[in-house]
């Protein structure tokens, strides 16, 4: 991958390690360079923790909190959105390539490698051994905005589907080497290649063969000559149940891993009821409703499922329990377990965490910003003190439970942040574990401290 | 009036979708594509070998439906479903009436 990539207001061009945000050059650590390309390599994808450790830090065992530290970086360079984290699972790429027509790229003229199309609309294949069929349907398909490369045979479309992404496949049934029917059954037995969505256009008469390649796994049948209003109105059709197929299975990812989160942080609760120390954490999303968003119920759920998400994984990374989650807040205990057995442990965690917070919502509203969108408001109360920890929940739904009076001072602090204007306040008995981490004032005696953070 | 070679509302149909350059190139693709198709509908016939005849045939059928040429699809489509000929004479009404097609085709693509 040796050409420059564009994604709005920023590019990178890994084969100098180059990245250019607003059109200014950035230093990267080298860590973070190598990230960033990791992911930008695999953004058709998400990308596992390991995997991601294993290819920024080859050969070297890294804690897992190296990686964080990474991402968020990268997020408050180039916006929270960039790199969105799937819970549980890892993170993928998600800023938008800019399509624009590499010059000279006309029409096809014969097999073409899809490397060569990257970053122009849907990648489709087509697979026809007739030429002028072949030309036509590139060109159909190109007219619509779609990458497309063109193989004459069925063996070759095989290879190329092994071997680079595709969104949907444009198939022949009379090819010689490896016919459509031939490359469907091979398709269908492959795990790898079985969700391509294939489209059979072919002037093969009789409903046999049409109902054969439905059998097979393909999506929709057109009879050549392709008419083009049915066959853009056939390929949308396709590239939609391909995305909604996608989202499926990603929105099931999700909630996989939120009903796992319990069972996945069970080192920070206490297999037994037990009475402890823990700094509790409650942020909150402020001025949700005023948003632009708020008019559009979609977009309003999902600026805050995509906050939220980034609060949520912030608190993950130290160790943090969630004990409370409500739709624009989140809080999370920390030292409810052995692994974080003192009040400082509990604190710094928890103080690490809230900055984390902050650095994550000020990335994203650099972002709105620049989209011309307002900011959203984050407040933040973190109290220390004594509460009442284990498991609850049904069996096969655990939760941790925290009960305290601290839970409702982290929650009463939080509206003390946002009545300061301030991101983070804490108590007094934080402020103190924590003095040797920020820098605090005073803003309530004896009930509430400002952190500075920026 | 003999029937045209070429149905003008389908190629007319097929510039508008693909753009007049374009169509002008790939008639002269079919052109050459369909002079070799020819040549291998003749080769299956004379080693008597069913299925690339039947594949040559199905693939002027299709191509010639592309560009409305109707009567040169349906004289394929009869070697595509009728098999191997006794003799080269279905094959030569064929040829013919390809090099008749295509010759109109140039024109209509021409302009």
């Amino acid at each position: 991958m040796d050409e420059t990539l564009r994604f709005g207001h920023f590019e990178i061009r890994p084969s100098s390690r180059d990245l250019r945000v607003h059109g200014h050059e950035v230093t990267l650590g080298s860590r973070a360079f190598d990230l960033l390309v990791a992911l930008v390599e695999r953004r058709e994808r998400l990308v596992t923790k390991d995997e991601l450790l294993d290819l920024v830090w080859p050969g070297l065992v890294v804690e897992e909190n190296n990686l964080q530290v990474q991402v968020s970086a990268l997020r408050k360079l180039l916006g929270a959105r960039v790199i969105t984290t799937v819970p549980g699972r890892g993170y993928r790429f998600t800023a938008n390539e800019e399509h624009a027509r590499a010059a000279g790229a006309a029409r096809p003229t014969g097999p073409v490698g899809a490397e060569a199309l990257r970053g122009l609309g849907h990648r489709v294949l087509v697979a026809d051994d007739n030429k002028v069929n072949r030309l036509l349907l590139a060109r159909s398909l190109e007219l619509m905005g779609h990458r497309v490369a063109s193989v004459d045979n069925g063996r070759r479309a095989l290879d190329l589907l092994r071997s680079e992404p595709f969104d949907l496949l444009l198939l022949d049934l009379e090819m010689p080497e490896l016919d459509g029917l031939g490359l469907l059954e091979a398709m269908s037995g492959d795990p790898a290649l079985v969700e391509v969505p294939v489209i059979v256009t072919s002037s093969v008469e009789g409903v046999g063969p049409v109902a054969r390649c439905i059998e097979l796994g393909a999506d929709d049948f057109l009879h050549k000559p392709v008419d083009a209003t049915l066959l853009k109105a056939r390929v949308a059709a396709s590239l939609e149940k391909r995305r909604l197929r996608e989202q499926q299975r990603e929105l099931i990812g999700r909630l996989t891993a939120l009903l796992a989160a319990p069972a996945e942080s069970g080192a920070g609760v206490p297999q037994a009821p037990r009475r402890c120390s823990a700094a509790l954490l409650a942020a909150r999303l402020v001025g949700l409703g005023a948003m632009p968003e708020a008019d559009d119920a979609a977009a309003a759920i999902e600026l805050a499922e995509a906050c939220r998400t980034l609060l949520a994984d912030a608190a993950a990374e130290r160790g943090g329990v969630r004990v409370a989650d409500a739709g624009d807040e989140l809080v999370t205990a920390f030292g409810l377990g052995a692994a974080m057995d003192d009040d400082a442990g509990a604190a710094a965690a928890a103080m690490q965490t809230a900055l984390e917070m902050a650095a994550l919502i000020e990335g994203l509203n650099a972002e709105r910003t620049a989209a011309g969108r307002p900011p959203v408001g984050l407040a933040i109360g973190i109290a220390l003190g004594e509460v009442v920890a284990g498991r609850g929940g049904r069996p096969g739904e655990p939760r941790a439970v925290c009960l305290g009076a601290a839970l409702g001072e982290a929650r009463a602090l939080s509206q003390r942040a946002e009545h300061h204007g301030r991101a983070i306040v804490v108590d007094p008995e934080l402020a103190s574990a924590v003095q040797d981490m920020v820098r605090t004032e005073v803003l309530e005696p004896d009930r509430v401290h400002g952190v500075f953070f920026g | 009036m003999n029937e045209p070679f070429i149905d003008p509302a389908v190629f007319a149909e097929l510039q508008a979708q693909a753009g007049a350059d374009f169509v002008e190139d790939l008639a002269a693709t079919f052109a050459d594509e369909g002079a070799e198709l020819l040549a291998a509908l003749r080769a299956a016939a004379a080693s008597g070998q069913a299925a690339p005849f039947r594949r040559a045939a199905h693939s002027i059928k299709s191509n010639a439906n592309t560009f409305g040429a109707r009567a040169l699809a349906e004289q394929a489509r009869s070697l595509e479903l009728g098999g191997l000929p006794g003799d080269s004479a279905a094959i030569d009404s064929l040829a013919a009436l390809f090099d008749a097609t295509i010759a109109e085709l140039r024109r209509h693509a021409a302009g």
